[in-house]
């Protein structure tokens, strides 16, 4: 496939989800928007995991400040919607600015606890703020109109998605793919290791705290354990590693995949739902480590034999 | 001043506990280089078997704890030869994916068997305790301190002075060189991975007498644990002993003069500024 089919089939699929809302029912948009705003954080998980290949767990902490500011600039000061939602990125690429700068020295596992460490506290920090309203969480006012939350959420994802092309084909994103595969020989070629790594943290900040801020005004409530949720966090590396880490449209089709999937076992039998996602990522990660994406590209050569040879290729 | 000491008390207590939970992370980590965040999943296990073996055979928790033990050493073997030794050459964060996954295997399997109501190993003794200048000891405490601290000499000399312990320390410093002289490292990634998981186990146990457990108490434990084996560094149990008994202070302290709520700011905010200065723990080498 060239890329101008590509992109025509993308926008085609593009063109179907904007008009889903006018023939769908409304279970179905609201389906719809959860899954785009879980498509968008994969997005920008994929930014900084995917590409650069840094496993941040941090990223939950942008998806909690922009609905909390959001949530804070419509509740406490009354400003309007959109206001607010750029007063949440404001906040989340200043997180990535102030905790980047010394967090994203640290790599391999080191990086990965510390962002864990770093949504923990905020966690506790959010929920002792009287201007968040402490552990008890926000309400913000009521709107009613899913198909405007869909379309607003689309466009989000497209936004993301275009940005992540664009990476894929510039000169910032073979720096931070360079990172990704060997950061000293990187820094060696010239490339200023932690101006990227920053502004890929930043980046991934911005589209995290969009779908966050959709995401508050959408559902009207907000409270810290569920804003700063760290299983969300694991939720955008499922999908970004399921459907392909790194490349340009496999988070989004991991996103669809399993949110489909588990939205359909949850509502046949609610408790074995989790069980199943559970063995689903153990089995991705042995069988299909590299993703979606990847068993597609490869699985026409080798047929069957790719999920014995991913097994014997990583195995002690 | 009596109430500063009894704090102190009370956090190093604590600290000991938290130590023995955190020991089986750091020798995973530190030998399989394998994060396991189903640590916390395996300590939820171990509790429960602690609270059944209590409750159906009225067996006394500190007669439970070998019991628990063993069973999680086979759990643990079982999971790293069936499931983990497939992926041990994976990217970094599939290993994290996949103990993840394996936790959340664990936590609905606990929540559809055990249900998800709060339990505690309560025996007789539960609520005695003991004064000593002026600053008042709850027995069961002390006796997990105990425990935790002997468990973890134990791991200690296990590690320096056994044919077993002296593999494993091979493997976690030159896997390749470790295979030249002998060392099968199938079998040791799943003994240790096993001892790992015992100790989450044993640890469990004596969680469940001095707290309340549910399935989903897995996750923080987790994270508490990781914030114990950074602080402590993944060299020496020793490490571990002060890292847990210097965040059992830390917790006490803050839940007495800042506030309980901001409990965890200061253990995971510790943690942070750990990371950030002192990457090998604080009593690493700095280079």
């Amino acid at each position: 496939m060239t890329l101008r089919t590509k992109f025509v089939l993308a926008l085609a699929a593009t063109l179907v989800l904007a008009a889903l809302p006018w023939f769908a029912p409304p279970t179905l948009v609201q389906f719809g928007i959860a899954t785009l705003l879980l498509a968008t954080l994969a997005q920008g998980w994929n930014i900084i995991g995917g590409f650069t290949g840094y496993a941040s767990f941090g990223n939950s902490v942008f998806f909690g400040l922009g609905s909390y500011g959001t949530a804070i600039a419509m509740v406490q000061w009354q400003l309007p919607f959109g206001v607010g939602l750029a007063f949440g990125v404001l906040l989340s690429v200043l997180f990535a600015l102030v905790m980047g700068i010394p967090v994203l020295r640290l790599r391999g596992h080191y990086f990965a606890i510390a962002t864990l460490a770093l949504s923990q506290v905020m966690t506790a920090i959010v929920s002792n703020l009287e201007i968040a309203g402490r552990n008890i969480g926000l309400v913000l006012p009521l709107l009613n109109g899913d198909a405007l939350f869909y379309e607003l959420s689309l466009a989000v994802l497209v936004l993301a998605t275009l940005t992540i092309f664009w990476i894929s084909r510039s000169r910032f994103g073979f720096g931070l793919i360079a990172i990704r595969e060997n950061e000293d020989a990187a820094a060696s070629m010239g490339i200023d290791t932690t101006r990227y790594k920053v502004l890929a943290f930043a980046l991934a900040g911005i589209f995290s705290a969009l779908a966050g801020g959709i995401h508050a005004y959408w559902i009207t409530f907000i409270d810290p354990v569920s804003a700063f949720d760290l299983s969300l966090n694991v939720k955008m590396i499922i999908m970004t590693v399921f459907g392909g880490p790194g490349s340009v449209l496999g988070p989004v089709i991991g996103a669809f995949v399993l949110s489909a999937i588990s939205e359909t076992l949850s509502t046949e039998v609610s408790s074995v739902a989790s069980l199943f996602f559970g063995m689903v990522i153990v089995a991705a990660v042995i069988f299909m480590p590299r993703g979606l994406a990847d068993l597609i590209r490869r699985f026409r050569k080798t047929g069957w034999r790719y999920f014995s040879e991913n097994v014997r290729s990583h195995r002690l | 001043m009596q109430l500063l000491a009894q704090v102190l008390v009370n956090g190093v207590l604590l600290g000991g506990l938290y130590a023995l939970m955190a020991l089986g992370l750091a020798l995973v980590w530190g030998v399989l280089n394998i994060v396991n965040l189903a640590h916390g999943a395996l300590i939820m296990l171990g509790a429960y078997v602690g609270y059944y073996l209590f409750t159906l055979l009225d067996v006394d928790p500190f007669i439970a704890l070998p019991i628990a033990m063993v069973v999680l050493f086979c759990v643990g073997y079982l999971l790293q030869a069936g499931i983990l030794n497939l992926i041990a050459r994976a990217a970094m964060f599939n290993t994290l994916l996949i103990t993840f996954g394996i936790d959340v295997v664990l936590t609905q399997l606990a929540q559809m068997l055990f249900s998800a109501d709060y339990r505690t190993i309560n025996p007789g003794y539960a609520g005695a305790n003991f004064m000593l200048f002026g600053i008042t000891l709850p027995w069961v405490r002390v006796l997990a301190f105990a425990v935790a601290l002997l468990l973890t000499l134990a791991m200690w000399l296990f590690l320096l002075h056994t044919r077993l312990g002296r593999g494993i320390r091979a493997t976690a410093q030159n896997l390749g060189a470790a295979r030249l002289y002998g060392v099968s490292p199938k079998r040791i990634y799943a003994l240790t991975f096993g001892i790992g998981a015992a100790l989450a186990g044993g640890a469990g146990d004596l969680y469940g007498v001095v707290s309340q457990i549910n399935p989903y108490i897995g996750a923080t434990l987790t994270a508490k644990s990781f914030a114990i084996a950074i602080i402590g560094g993944l060299e020496s149990p020793l490490g571990v002993v002060v890292g847990g008994i210097f965040l059992g202070i830390v917790e006490s302290l803050t839940a007495l003069y800042i506030g309980p709520t901001f409990v965890d700011v200061a253990s995971f905010g510790i943690l942070v500024l750990v990371l950030i200065f002192r990457p090998n723990g604080l009593l690493g080498s700095t280079t």
